[in-house]
């Protein structure tokens, strides 16, 4: 201590400093009647401006992930096994997006390609149905997009985590998630949209397929390495068209 | 209110909060982690975290807390999930480098490298309070601690810079 009366030793006043350089610490008027302790704290606040300036580094812009609907909480993150580097939904959106512009492969000929594209440009534009989830969609919620327009659909066929009416070829059909092994699986249910053999989508790592159903068409696109064989039987099975 | 009018007011809501604060998240997760990559990574899954429980944060004012402590835990989470060990200060990512290039001012740059070396246990108090401005009662609330232990940590950080950039400066 370099001086007397003082209520603070220079030690702690030393090590309280460095702890708390800031206008608020307590052993402040210490500094006043010790020389050797202001010029310390000069130090020490000089060596915080500069913390300050090397901890403000720049930001990029900020990117808002794709936000559920309130009503469809409890979206969980993909598990490790899933991820990569970027958020689930940015890689699935890129590899639709992908997908678009490389096209898609008929079956047989005289398939509806634009059919096709419009689907694969339609994922694209509701990127955020492409989550991993473990909460399924309400029956209420369910029940309101594809009563109307579909017939019934037993909806026990998989964790079916997003519902929603969308416009496909002018033509308002229920649009749906289904939670798949690889990650999630859109199903397009097309009343009214006939096609004559089936067709397969494939792109950058999506493939799917168009299915004819009776007076309409279903839609099927997972993951590339997703096997769909299953999902496409019972999703035949259990849709039935009120058409 | 409707519901599509309540949607809309919830999402006015944490636009308005996101941005405010999105670089204080932003720099928060990249001292916490080191790396910018990750810390993208960390603030984009604290965002959807605060977005499902927006409704829990009862006034705006109290955002900034409430949001650094969602990436606090998203960044632990992330390091849980990929099993990271600590960062190679001699195999940095591009990314990294670019977070250390040197800027036209020496004496920053040899701080922000010294910070970088800062053990997790000192860095984090440290750009808590000096970064994000809370007193040393408030971090020690945020990381669940004494605030003894947090003015330690806090005295020890600053003698290690002190000490790295008087031995910078004595080269």
């Amino acid at each position: 201590m370099s001086g007397s009366g003082k209520a603070m030793n220079c030690d702690a006043f030393k090590e309280g400093i460095l702890a708390d350089p800031s206008a608020t610490f307590e052993g402040a008027g210490h500094a006043a009647a010790c020389n050797s302790c202001a010029a310390f704290q000069a130090e020490v606040q000089a060596l915080d401006t500069h913390i300050l300036k090397a901890l403000a580094i720049d930001v990029p812009d900020l990117v808002m992930p794709e936000l559920p609907r309130v009503a469809d909480d409890n979206v969980v993150s993909l598990p490790v096994f899933r991820r990569s580097r970027l958020p689930g939904w940015f890689a699935i959106a890129a590899s639709i997006a992908l997908a678009a512009v490389v096209g898609v492969r008929l079956l047989g000929p005289g398939a509806d390609l634009t059919l096709a594209e419009e689907i694969l440009a339609h994922i694209d534009h509701e990127p955020g149905a492409l989550r991993v989830t473990d909460v399924a969609v309400t029956d209420d919620r369910f029940s309101a997009v594809v009563r109307p327009v579909t017939g019934t659909m037993d909806r026990n066929i998989g964790l079916i985590s997003y519902a929603q009416s969308c416009v496909i070829n002018g033509r308002e059909v229920p649009h749906l998630v289904i939670q798949g092994e690889k990650g999630p699986i859109t199903l397009l249910l097309m009343p009214k949209e006939m096609i004559d053999m089936a067709q397969a989508i494939e792109g950058a790592g999506v493939s799917g397929v168009i299915l004819p159903v009776g007076n309409g068409s279903i839609a099927i696109i997972g993951e590339r390495d997703e096997d769909l064989t299953e999902l496409e039987r019972n999703v035949i099975d259990s849709v039935e068209w009120s058409i | 209110m409707n519901e599509i009018d309540a949607d809309r007011e919830r999402r006015k809501r944490f636009d308005r909060v996101a941005g405010v604060f999105h670089q204080d998240m932003y720099r928060y997760a990249t001292w916490l982690s080191r790396n910018p990559d990750v810390a993208e990574e960390v603030v984009q899954e604290a965002l959807l975290r605060a977005w499902k429980s927006l409704d829990a944060l009862r006034e705006d004012e109290a955002a900034k807390p409430w949001l650094l402590t969602i990436v606090r835990r998203e960044n632990a989470r992330y390091f849980e999930r990929k099993r990271l060990e600590t960062v190679d200060i001699d195999n940095l990512t591009p990314a990294q480098s670019a977070m250390l290039a040197e800027t036209d001012d020496q004496e920053t740059d040899d701080i922000r490298q010294a910070i970088f070396r800062l053990e997790d246990d000192y860095r984090e108090p440290l750009v808590l309070q000096v970064l994000m401005g809370y007193s040393t009662k408030e971090i020690a609330e945020m990381m669940g601690m004494q605030q003894g232990a947090i003015l330690t940590r806090l005295h020890r950080a600053r003698l290690k810079l002190k000490d790295d950039v008087e031995r910078e400066a004595a080269r």
